[in-house]
C-alpha cells in the first residue's frame, strides 16, 4: 500500500472541520506526552536532591523575559484543546450527536477556550498579577 | 498537471492544456487529452454517471469522482490530477483495487441466513426497515473514502469507512442474521477502534453514504453486543 505516514495527519490543507479536529488532536497528544516526559525527566532531578532541583529551576526561568511561562500558556491551550475535543469525541463515538458533531466541535472549542481564558487570569492572579 | 507514472516507477507531472469549450467534467478534459494530445495517459472510467466508481482521482488535493467533477465548481484554471493516495499506482492515474477489495470481501458483504437461504416463505422488510441501511447500501465502491482516510494512510491494516460500513449495513437489514460472524471482525484491532472520527470518508464520499456516522454506530453496535455476551446473553 502506498502509505501517507504519520506526516500525513498533518497535512490540513483542503481538508474539513473533522480532520482539523483530528490532525490537532494528535499533535496536542504528542505534545501533551512530550510535557509529561520533560516534566518526569525534570523532577527527577529531586533524587538528586534539592539544591540541584533548585538550580534548574533558577536556570530556566532566569532572564527578563520568562519563556517558560509563555510555554505554560501554549500547555495550557493544548491541555484544554484536547479535552474538549476528547470528551466531543467520546460522546460522537457513542452515537451522541453524530449528525451534529460539527456544532458540537466549534462549541465544546468555544467553552473550553472561555475557561481557557479563566484559568489563565487566575493563574495569573496566583503569580501575583494585580 | 497530471501526475504520471511509466513502467519504470518514474513519476513526474505533464502539463496539459485544454480549451475550456472542450470539456465540463475533469473526466472530459482527460478523454480530449487521451484523443487530442497524448495517447500514453492512461485512467479508469466507465458508466461516466458517478455509478461505476471507476473514476476515483485526486483531483486540486481531494479525492474526487473525475466524471461527476465540474470543472467550474474548481474555480481555478489549473488543475491537479494524481492517482487516489493510499493504493499502489498501476499506470499514471490507474491505482490497484485489490487491497481494498480484499478488506471489503473480509467483512462479509452479503445477507447471511441460519437457513442458508433454504426459506419457503417470503421474509418481508417494511419501508422503516428498508430506510434503516438504504443511504449505507448507495456505496458503489469507488474507494475514495480510503483514500481520504488519514488512519488507512498509516495503517495498512485496517479495514477502513467502506467495509466498515458494509459490515454495519448488513448487520442492521432485518432479513440477515449474521452479527455473530461479523461483530467480531468490527470489534478486532483492524476494526472500528482504529478509527478516530476525522470525517474525510463522509466528505469525501460521492454519494453521502456517511461512512464516519456508520462506524460510530457499528462501535456501539459492537459495544452492545459483547456487554450482551459478558451478561450472561447469547452469542
Ligand atoms: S462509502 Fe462512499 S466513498 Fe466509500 S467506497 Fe462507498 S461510495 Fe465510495
Ligand atoms: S466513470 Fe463511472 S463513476 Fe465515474
Amino acid at each position: 500500500m502506498n502509505k501517507t505516514g504519520i506526516a500525513g495527519w498533518f497535512n490540513i490543507k483542503d481538508k474539513g472541520t473533522g480532520y482539523f479536529a483530528f490532525a490537532f488532536q494528535r499533535f496536542s497528544g504528542l505534545v501533551i506526552v512530550i510535557y509529561l516526559y520533560m516534566h518526569l525527566i525534570f523532577l527527577s532531578s529531586l533524587l538528586d536532591g534539592r539544591t540541584t532541583y533548585n538550580s534548574l529551576v533558577q536556570n530556566i526561568t532566569y532572564g527578563p523575559f520568562d519563556i517558560f511561562i509563555v510555554m505554560d500558556m501554549l500547555l495550557a491551550l493544548v491541555i484544554f484543546y484536547h479535552g474538549a475535543n476528547g470528551i466531543r469525541l467520546a460522546l460522537n463515538e457513542f452515537g451522541i450527536g453524530l449528525k451534529h458533531h460539527k456544532l458540537f466541535f466549534y462549541a465544546y472549542e468555544s467553552i473550553s477556550m472561555v475557561l481557557l481564558v479563566l484559568f489563565l487570569y487566575y493563574a495569573y492572579l496566583f503569580l501575583g498579577g494585580h | 498537471m497530471v501526475k504520471r507514472r511509466n513502467e519504470h516507477g518514474d513519476e513526474y507531472y505533464d502539463n496539459y492544456n485544454v480549451p475550456a469549450d472542450k470539456a465540463s467534467t475533469v473526466l472530459e478534459a482527460l478523454l480530449y487529452i487521451k484523443e487530442n494530445i497524448d495517447q500514453t495517459l492512461s485512467f479508469r472510467y466507465s458508466c461516466r454517471m458517478e455509478i461505476c466508481g471507476s473514476c476515483g482521482m485526486e483531483i486540486n488535493g481531494r479525492p474526487r469522482m473525475a466524471c461527476s467533477t465540474q470543472l467550474a465548481s474548481l474555480h481555478s484554471d489549473i488543475i491537479k490530477i494524481s492517482p487516489l493516495p493510499h493504493y499502489n499506482v498501476i499506470k499514471d492515474l490507474v491505482v490497484d483495487f485489490d487491497p481494498f477489495f480484499d478488506k471489503y470481501k473480509k467483512v462479509k458483504p452479503y445477507i447471511i441466513r441460519d437457513d442458508d437461504g433454504n426459506y419457503s416463505a417470503e421474509i418481508p422488510q417494511t419501508p422503516e426497515q428498508f430506510n434503516e441501511f438504504k443511504g449505507y447500501a448507495q456505496c458503489i465502491k469507488c474507494g475514495l473514502c480510503m483514500a481520504a482516510c488519514p488512519v488507512v494512510g498509516t495503517d495498512e491494516n485496517y479495514l477502513g469507512p467502506a467495509p466498515l460500513t458494509a459490515l454495519f449495513r448488513y448487520n442492521i437489514d432485518n432479513r440477515d442474521q449474521g452479527i455473530m460472524y461479523r461483530i467480531d471482525i468490527a470489534n478486532s484491532d483492524d476494526g472500528t477502534s482504529r478509527c478516530h472520527f476525522a470525517g474525510e470518508c463522509t466528505e469525501a464520499c460521492p454519494k453521502d453514504v456517511r461512512p464516519s456516522f456508520a462506524i460510530q454506530k457499528l462501535r456501539v453496535q459492537g459495544l452492545k453486543y459483547e456487554l450482551k455476551n459478558i451478561m450472561g446473553g447469547k452469542k
